[in-house]
């Protein structure tokens, strides 16, 4: 990871199953949309070169399995995120409500050096749909609450928003990238049962 | 008991010792064992250590006067088990054998009668030997097992630590591992779980071991160095396996009575014990079943060597016959020469047959329903073989299909989909499909057809090139398995449709419905409602079959694939199959099994393609591509039309296929994967790779698949299934596979704990008391704890039996689906057992032994009463008992001690202990009498509200103390510490931190009064007063809907957090500058005056509050508990209080401790003269609680409403002070003061006696030897590691 080129971003997909990861990550790549996805087994993964501030950078896209068993898996490929991008469908509620788990999930597990600036961006699909639960303000106000994470209403199968919230994405991601410059390695390799014995007096003992 | 008589040439008199002797028999003790010490015994013990028999300390010997020889006839490890043998010789043989006229008469008529005595105790008794008794009880006795721990085998061994040999014996026992032995006075003891194994290996006789605490052993067996090695594996296994079942119940505990072994495997003959003989069996049974597919309930029951003969090659080819209760199976000797599986219920007749060829003799036939004749030669115990094939038989239960209740079917049954669905093959595909279709003809004709098919390296390479659709469902059934399933539970799909369709609000409904259209889109079957729907009911009736997976992703995908071929209840039996069976634990929590495959992939690709792996591993390429390979079986990344080869091949091989074809695509970009520079490049290759795999002899029209058109060919499906089966298939077998399945499972499990370790340390790592590695430490300490078998049982015990001492009722709620972190955390949730171990084991508290501190401070501390803490909550627990925050610990002690935590019938017992054996009716009554008596003891009457605020009063008090004393001449150093305590906010849940910053928590006690009553009685009259507790409680709780109230915030780091400067340490410190200039009292009272809140009014409707069973609620909405209320404490808890403080500081009360203690019992006394409504009862306000606090700068609030009542408390606290160090000055010289806890007129100049925590605090803390012995700080590791230590080694705690 350390040897990785400054023009590569890592981006992961995060999100309830079935709110249309894969679907978006298709349309933005392959300007593309199908009703004829699988469900996500594990993880998927797509790359494309995208043009930010005039220079030409790799983004891959990591495509994540939504159902919860597979959380456990997901140490693997948050390794090294750039950006984290949260999906929920607007017209599944819990699929909102559960965006707080998987961003703490993810900071948990991917721990980035500064969780509370690290890029998120939550993208609330499906808004094609007639049927929506999830309001803008709801979900705008949550976005604020955290930090002021960049909020966008996609719909993967008209294609609404899907460039401009990508385009944010690797702008995000770059600048995380560039800041994390000097970051290379993930910190904190505990050891178990190591030097636990040259372990210095704690400070605050008896002062008599 | 007695055993088969022994003949002994040598008596070796040294070695034991006679205790009873008659004429002819001699009852003897071994020395070495019980209380004769010296250096004689020592000796003995070192033999008998060292020695590989190991004799049982009691024997008796029959001897006749002229005789040499002596029999050894009866052993025992107890001296009254030995008695009562005795007095059975005794009553029955003594005049009988006095009768007798020749010493070789009794002779003879003793060993006789023994025989029969032994032959007939060991008839209800099956096979355990003597001796082998006599090792289960030492094993037991030496390493403090307890009873339900079964001892399976013992070794000799040598244990090598620091170089020095230590010989003696390996236990192995169905949970540890043990060593034992004891050399010239040297005891060596060592015990493993073999959960917590994580390396096992043999080197010739060497067994190397390696524990999760990174603890290795090495173990070395002169004899049977292999099978103590198999036998740990498999018993680690088993272990590993119980874990992935049932974390929270890790005890493998087996159960031989599944086991009904009829005569073939003969017992007697064998030496080994029977749980030996019986994990052997199991383990044979397991590989047997594997094999041959059958189902899991099959266990083998006998082998029988045989020679089958084959009639498509016309000749006999040798085997064995392997029996099990609804199977006749045969497998060659030679790999995959031929295999039958004959179902009992399908054999006709089995008849000998003679033809008078002498090589081929011994013939039976067994003939099947369908008329098929196997016939097998060269049986030796052909009488045998018959007489077990019809016993049987004649149990053999064929289930029929009951007679169902016609539900209102809404469904009928879907055919195989591609009936409706016909794939559109162009002539010349059909073309191939016929031709394979005569291929299988004609092997049917061969080989027969159906399960009892003979099953030969034909039919493999029949399905390498691809079943014919009409034949896949057949085929597939056979091979997976899944019919003899389906065969033994007609009826059951159906029911469980049913069932299915009538669950609503089910979240693996929710989560199934929203994959359905997400299986196999782009086959038109499952783009109409009929596919849709089949494949809904078969997820949803399997998801109800085996709630523990549920429903798991990549399942919708394979089963989507079983509907096209075959029909809806042959689907589902055929999922069954594959999760239970071929792919073991796959689609569990965590996809555990397929991530125990990917450790055992990434280990193949390091042996098979060396080269490869560093490369590999460094970017981490097979964890992150492969689970979709193993879950979906290729489906999810091969093309359909190729992926349903490797599935005709899956249903033959088993797992073995996945690992194949992995390890061939991965050496076949071999070149690529080697340039790439990250996991996203090898990803993007072996994708491109994998999607290019075509099929030409399944070619759907392309118009169905428009990705299709993309995608660049590499290779056909059948030349990669070749080539693996070239290059892997003779090298990776089931075996093989098996082994480093163990060992990644071990691997697997261990990296969970560790992931969830750091994941748990992460969130807790900025809790006040615990560094990272105590952290680490902490949850390691808590995970063995939870595991060990005793703290296991007992809770298996407490579920039994709830009466059994203190119960709790179970954890309501479960963590929801969805909440990850709940469940990640629940793990190391601990009940009140094994609190109260660590407690006892890792704190200084311990040390108090009066009062069971331990217990009272799991109940403060569970407060919704769930009977188990989280780990937050065992942070703060055990985090403030082992800091240096000795105003907080202090206080904590005060808390302990209050009622009803500490409760009045304890307080009586504490005073006077009663003999254990008293009648407990008796008891209860007492305690009745007890209530009667008193009532002012009764909750109502305790506590009222009270009006001061404590920090502000408490640090006057504390400050004019210090003041005092300086006045004094006494040094106060000590006293400024808890002044600049900084006000570290220790809410245990990080992520409500900002929700509620200045939230003021409530010490605030409650309970109805029924309730505390019983909380009174609660330990004296166990039975009645438990049960009652519990109803109660839920009662109380719900009738005033506290439940949903209580907040996450644990009342432990309420009091933490609530340091004695809850505003902020600013004003703490300007405090105790400005205490320094103080030259007089009113100074102190201007001060306390400016500080103090406002006087909160009595709330009686609070006062009855009672509080108990530790639950501090915390209600920041309820504007009556803006205040803390903490009750005052009364004579006898005080007296206990001040008890456990001089146990925990563990030495002589010293003058100034006397002196506190006095002051105390005067200021009690002082308080009943006070007007009790104002001022016996003091109120707490622990933390910043808001507008009343002086402001954040530290300026006191001038809203200061009756400064004199502060004053005047204090003032008449100073008074007090002084008189009472007059008074102790005088008094201790005249009268030697009786020590504290044992007054015996306490009781009654009691009534009414009380004291506050803030009193007691200041004064407490004026004595130097109190703080020193509370500042210390305990290091929690070098508790934990000691506890581990004397764990392992099996050395008494002393606590």
């Amino acid at each position: 990871m350390a040897t990785r080129k400054k023009s590569l971003l890592k981006v992961i997909i995060l999100g309830d199953s079935s709110v249309g990861k894969t679907s978006l990550m298709n349309q933005y790549v392959n300007k593309r949309f199908s009703n004829q996805y699988k469900a996500t087994i594990g993880a998927d993964f797509c790359t494309k070169e995208v043009v930010v501030d005039d220079r030409v950078v790799t983004m891959q896209i990591w495509d994540t399995a939504g159902q919860e068993r597979f959380q456990s898996l997901g140490v693997a490929f948050y390794r090294g995120a750039d950006c984290c991008v949260l999906v929920y469908d607007v017209t599944a509620p819990n699929s909102f409500k559960n965006l707080d788990s998987w961003r703490d999930e993810f900071l948990i597990q991917a721990s980035p050096r500064d969780p509370e600036h690290f890029p998120f961006v939550v993208l609330g699909n499906k808004v094609d749909l007639d049927n929506r639960q999830v309001s803008t303000r709801r979900a705008q106000q949550w976005c604020q609450s955290k930090n002021d994470i960049p909020y966008y209403e996609t719909s993967a199968k008209e294609g609404i928003n899907v460039e401009m919230a990508f385009q944010t994405i690797a702008k995000n991601a770059l600048q995380q990238e560039a800041e994390a410059e000097i970051y290379n390695e993930f910190p904190d390799q505990i050891r178990l049962n190591s030097d636990r014995n040259n372990r210095p007096g704690n400070a605050d003992n008896c002062q008599c | 008991m007695w055993i088969e008589p022994k003949e002994l040439l040598l008596l070796l008199p040294g070695l034991w010792t006679g205790e009873m002797f008659s004429k002819y028999f001699v009852l003897q003790k071994r020395r070495g064992h019980g209380e004769s010490g010296g250096f004689g015994s020592m000796l003995v013990g070192t033999f008998d250590s060292v020695m590989s028999t190991k004799p049982a300390p009691y024997r008796i010997l029959h001897q006749t006067p002229s005789s040499e020889i002596s029999y050894e006839i009866a052993i025992a490890t107890t001296q009254d088990e030995i008695v009562k043998d005795w007095e059975w010789l005794q009553v029955n043989l003594f005049n009988v054998l006095n009768e007798m006229e020749s010493e070789e008469e009794v002779t003879n008529f003793t060993l006789c009668k023994i025989k029969s005595l032994f032959a007939q105790n060991n008839q209800d008794d099956p096979g355990e030997s003597a001796d082998f008794k006599v090792k289960t009880s030492t094993f037991k006795s030496i390493f403090k097992m307890p009873e339900e721990e079964r001892l399976v085998n013992t070794y000799a061994a040598t244990y090598v630590k620091n170089k020095i040999p230590r010989k003696g014996h390996l236990y192995i026992s169905l949970n540890h591992i043990c060593f034992h032995s004891y050399m010239l006075g040297q005891e060596i003891k060592r015990i493993i779980r073999f959960a917590e194994l994580e390396d096992i290996s043999r080197h010739g006789n060497i067994i190397y071991i390696k524990t999760t605490n990174n603890m290795q052993y090495n173990f070395t067996l002169i004899f049977d160095a292999s099978e103590a090695h198999s036998l740990i594996e498999q018993l680690n296994k088993m272990a590993i396996q119980q874990l992935i079942q049932n974390p929270e119940s890790p005890v493998v505990d087996h159960d031989t009575s599944r086991l009904t072994r009829l005569g073939a495997a003969n017992t007697k003959n064998s030496k080994k014990p029977v749980l030996l003989r019986d994990l052997t069996a199991r383990q044979k049974s397991e590989e047997f079943r594997v094999y041959f597919r059958l189902p899991q309930s099959e266990i083998i029951d006998g082998k029988i060597k045989a020679n089958i003969y084959t009639p498509y090659s016309k000749r006999f080819n040798s085997g064995h016959i392997l029996l099990s209760p609804n199977f006749l199976c045969f497998r060659s000797d030679v790999k995959d020469l031929v295999s039958v599986v004959i179902p009992m219920k399908t054999i006709k007749s089995v008849e000998k047959k003679d033809d008078g060829q002498q090589r081929y003799d011994n013939q039976i036939v067994i003939i099947t329903s369908e008329n098929v004749p196997f016939v097998f030669a060269q049986i030796i115990d052909r009488e045998v073989l018959i007489s077990k094939i019809t016993d049987l038989l004649s149990r053999i239960h064929i289930p029929v299909s009951r007679e169902r209740a016609k539900y209102d079917i809404s469904w009928s049954k879907q055919t195989a989909l591609m009936n409706t669905f016909k794939t559109n093959f162009s002539a010349e595909m059909q073309k191939k499909q016929e031709e394979k279709l005569a291929r299988w003809d004609s092997h049917f004709r061969d080989f027969g057809r159906g399960i009892g098919m003979f099953r030969t390296t034909d039919v493999i390479n029949l399905i390498v090139e691809g079943i014919p659709d009409k034949l896949r469902q057949e085929i597939w059934l056979i091979f997976s398995g899944a019919i003899h399933d389906k065969e033994m539970n007609p009826g059951l799909y159906e029911d469980l449709v049913e069932k299915a369709a009538c669950i609503k609000d089910c979240f693996a409904h929710d989560e199934i419905d929203r994959d359905l259209p997400r299986s196999l889109p782009e086959h038109p079957a499952f783009q109409s409602p009929d596919g849709i729907a089949a494949l809904r009911r078969v997820l949803q009736a399997y998801a109800l079959r085996n709630p523990q997976v549920g429903y798991c992703q990549a399942m919708n995908i394979v089963t989507s694939v079983f509907l096209l071929f075959c029909d809806e209840e042959n689907a589902f039996w055929m999922l069954a199959s594959l999760c239970e069976n071929l792919l073991p634990d796959y689609y569990k929590d965590k996809v555990v099994g397929a991530q125990i495959d990917q450790g055992v992939l990434n280990e193949l690709v390091e042996t098979h393609l060396s080269d490869l792996h560093e490369h590999l591993d460094q970017l981490g390429v097979i964890k992150m591509i492969s689970i979709s390979w193993f879950l979906t079986i290729f489906m999810s990344v091969i093309s359909y039309e190729s992926s349903l080869h490797i599935l005709d091949c899956f249903f033959y091989e088993g797992a073995k296929i996945i690992f194949m074809i992995a390890l061939q695509v991965i050496e076949w970009n071999r070149d690529k994967l080697r340039r790439c520079q990250d996991d996203g490049e090898a990803m993007l290759v072996l994708q491109k790779f994998l999607e290019g795999i075509h099929n030409p002899d399944y070619q759907v029209p392309p118009s169905t698949d428009k990705r299709k058109t993309e995608r660049t060919q590499t290779q056909t499906v059948q030349t990669l299934i070749h080539e693996a089966y070239t290059k892997f298939g003779e090298e990776l077998t089931q075996q093989r596979i098996e082994e480093l399945r163990n060992k990644h499972r071990r691997l697997t499990m261990r990296q969970f704990d560790i992931d969830n370790e750091k994941t748990i340390v992460k969130a807790f790592v900025d809790n006040p008391y615990f560094e990272r590695d105590e952290l680490h430490m902490l949850l390691t300490i808590i995970r063995e704890e939870k595991m060990a078998l005793k703290s296991v049982q007992q809770q298996q015990k407490t579920h039994a039996n709830m009466s059994e001492a203190p119960s709790f009722p179970q954890s309501p709620a479960r963590a929801a689906p969805g909440d990850s972190s709940g469940a990640r955390h629940e793990a190391y949730c601990v009940n009140y057992e094994v609190f109260h171990t660590l407690f006892n084991e890792l704190t200084p508290w311990r040390k108090c032994t009066t009062v069971d501190i331990g217990e009272k401070l799991f109940r403060l501390t569970d407060k919704k009463s769930t009977g188990v803490l989280d780990f937050g909550q065992i942070i703060h627990a055990l985090g403030l008992v082992c800091s240096s925050k000795y105003t907080e610990k202090l206080k904590l002690m005060f808390i302990l001690h209050l009622p009803p935590l500490l409760s009045k019938s304890e307080v009586e017992r504490a005073r006077r202990p009663r003999p254990r054996n008293k009648d407990d009716a008796e008891e209860a009554i007492e305690a009745e009498d007890f209530f009667d008596d008193d009532p002012s003891e009764s909750i109502e009457a305790l506590p009222s509200p009270s009006d001061h605020n404590f920090d502000a009063d408490d640090y006057a008090l504390v400050s004019a103390t210090q003041h005092m004393y300086n006045l004094a001449g006494i040094s106060g150093h000590t006293f400024r510490d808890p002044l600049r305590t900084p006000n570290l906010s220790l809410n245990s849940n990080a992520s409500s931190l900002p929700a509620q910053p200045t939230r003021a928590s409530t010490f605030y006690v409650d309970l109805p009064s029924d309730l505390a009553a019983g909380g009174a009685s609660h330990g004296t009259t166990n039975t009645r007063a438990d049960a009652g507790l519990d109803e109660d409680r839920d009662i109380g709780l719900s009738q005033q809907g506290r439940h949903e109230s209580i907040d996450t915030f644990s009342d432990i780091s309420d009091l933490g957090a609530a340091k004695l400067t809850p505003p902020q340490p600013t004003a703490a410190e300007q405090l105790m500058l400005n205490v320094e200039t103080i030259s007089n009292f009113s100074q102190i009272s201007d001060l306390v005056a400016t500080t103090r809140m406002e006087r909160a009014d009595s709330n009686n409707t609070d006062t009855r509050s009672l509080g108990s069973l530790g639950y501090l609620l915390d209600q920041p909405d309820d504007s009556s508990s803006n205040r803390r209320l903490l009750p005052h404490m009364r004579k006898e808890n005080f007296q206990l209080l001040w008890r456990s403080i001089i146990e925990i500081l563990g030495c002589v009360q010293d003058e100034e401790m006397r002196r506190a203690y006095e002051n105390m019992i005067e200021m009690g006394n002082s308080n009943i003269r006070k007007e009790p409504s104002v001022e016996s009862f003091t109120q707490l306000n622990l933390g910043g609680s808001g507008d009343e606090q002086p402001d954040r700068n530290g300026n006191p609030t001038t809203s200061a409403a009756e400064p004199t009542s502060t004053t005047r408390l204090f003032i008449a606290l100073e008074e007090e002070l002084r008189q009472a160090a007059l008074l102790s000055g005088s008094e201790s010289i005249s009268s030697g003061k009786p020590t504290p806890p044992s007054s015996s007129n306490a009781s009654s100049d009691s009534y009414g006696w009380n004291i506050s925590i803030s009193q007691f605090i200041a004064t407490v803390l004026s004595v130097p030897t109190i703080v020193k012995g509370f500042i210390t700080r305990t290091n929690i590791l070098e508790q934990i590691e000691l506890l581990q230590k004397k764990r392992r080694k099996c050395l008494s705690t002393n606590y």
